[in-house]
């Protein structure tokens, strides 16, 4: 299915990967790009909670433990599970607001997805972002597959940590072999609940541990989600996909969800041409 | 919260077309939203249902959690089941847990035993207009 002879050896082997797993974990490619961003996230939640001054990221290791790391990690010292909503969309509302993000998002992963998914790209329009405090069942997401809500099965999810996720405060993947015996069976589950399904895949899911620092880019059609955060520490995490623009779309449009983002300059000259005109039969 | 210790009406969107119209997944939320607002309601994130055909997997999940709600609030009547019966047991469900079922876009709910009929009969005569909505 991959031609060895027009792919590098790295694309090849990243997309071997992809398959083979379900995901790729790697440093991203914009460190500069990311501190930014969590610094962002940081400022716009300290605005909303009120905390004065922001701490500084003191650490050069990238550790997670120092500065914006450790507030956000401590995050639920300073916020419940009832405002947590309204601290969240607060906080999308910033990151949304700032012109400069999603591409300093994209830069992430940026070769990433152009060898998983190609260098034509449409990008959701809005970078999602989750916030889970330790113990909160409020703010989960039952196993499921975004394709089953409507995504379209050309699309990746590009996962990115503000703080080291292992363990319940990561999300878990089930790897493509279980997941298509999943797919089998799973109208089996129809008046049963996610639950249910959760507890039957359970010895087979893969948890996600991705420090700071680093992505997860995974296929979306497999089933995924989160269970309480049995750590101690805040997860902060934020998710965005990537499809080619040329490919198919499902429920998610293009306009009202995705976006074009490196149409190339032939696709360009080929949308705007049309025939000379004119001739009679 | 109501004296049961309940709160809050689950909004239930789809992914799958409407009467033969899609309408997108933010705005089916609008829509329930206002009419929560409109209401005096409290609504609660929307569970979205899946893509597949004649699955109603999130339809069956926001039915459990029916106990801990006030009710909830379907984008459409017409993305309840096809098949009556199934239709009918859903409105059971919903008045055995003493809840309510809203339908955002035609305005209706379903308190009571008496409002089942007037669904149903709209339902019926919807199935006639449209043959999607009559079971193969």
């Amino acid at each position: 299915m991959i031609d060895p002879e027009f792919l590098t050896a790295e694309e090849r082997a990243l997309s071997e990967r992809f398959i083979a797993q379900g995901y790729l974990i790697a440093p991203v490619e914009n460190r500069a790009s990311l501190d930014r961003i969590r610094a962002h996230v940081a400022a716009a939640a300290c605005e909303m909670l009120g905390i004065t001054p922001m701490p500084k990221d003191g650490g050069k290791d990238g550790s997670s433990g120092d500065g914006i790391g450790a507030l956000l990690d401590g995050i639920h010292g300073h916020v419940d599970p009832e405002r947590l909503n309204a601290l969240r969309l607060s906080v999308i509302g910033a990151m949304a607001a700032a012109p400069w993000f999603r591409a300093a998002y994209f830069s992430l992963a940026r070769q990433a997805l152009s060898a998983v998914i190609g260098n034509e790209l449409a990008m959701q329009r809005r970078v999602n972002l989750s916030i889970q405090l330790p113990g909160d069942a409020e703010s989960l997401l039952p196993v499921h597959a975004d394709v089953w809500s409507g995504d379209s099965p050309f699309e990746a999810v590009l996962w990115v940590p503000l703080v080291d996720c292992y363990g319940t405060k990561a999300m878990y993947l089930l790897p493509p072999v279980p997941n298509a015996h999943l797919s089998d069976r799973l109208h089996q589950f129809a008046e049963r609940g996610a639950e249910d399904i959760y507890r039957s895949i359970e010895p087979d899911i893969e948890w996600m541990t991705v420090p700071y620092g680093h992505y997860l880019l995974f296929n979306q059609n497999l089933a995924h989600g989160n269970r309480v955060n049995r750590e101690p520490e805040t997860r902060w995490s934020m998710n965005c996909r990537f499809k080619g623009v040329f490919t198919p779309y499902a429920d998610k449009k293009l306009g009202e969800f995705f976006e074009p983002i490196t149409l190339r300059a032939m696709s360009r000259l080929g949308m705007d041409y049309r025939l000379p005109g004119g001739f009679d039969e | 919260m109501n004296r049961t210790g309940r709160h809050g009406y689950r909004g239930y969107i789809g992914s799958r077309p409407v009467l033969g119209n899609r309408t997108p997944q933010h705005v089916q939320n609008l829509v329930i939203r206002d009419y929560a607002q409109r209401h005096g309601l409290t609504y609660k994130l929307s569970a979205t249902e899946y893509a597949m055909p004649a699955c109603y997997m999130m339809l069956h999940q926001v039915l459990e959690e029916l106990p801990m709600l006030e009710g909830m609030i379907a984008f459409s009547l017409f993305m309840l089941p096809r098949r009556a019966e199934r239709r009918l047991a859903v409105y059971r469900r919903v008045l055995d847990a003493g809840a309510s079922l809203h339908t955002a876009l035609e305005g209706f709910a379903l308190h009571g035993e008496g409002d089942i009929d007037r669904l149903e009969r709209i339902w019926l005569v919807q199935s006639q207009q449209l043959p999607t909505l009559q079971i193969p």
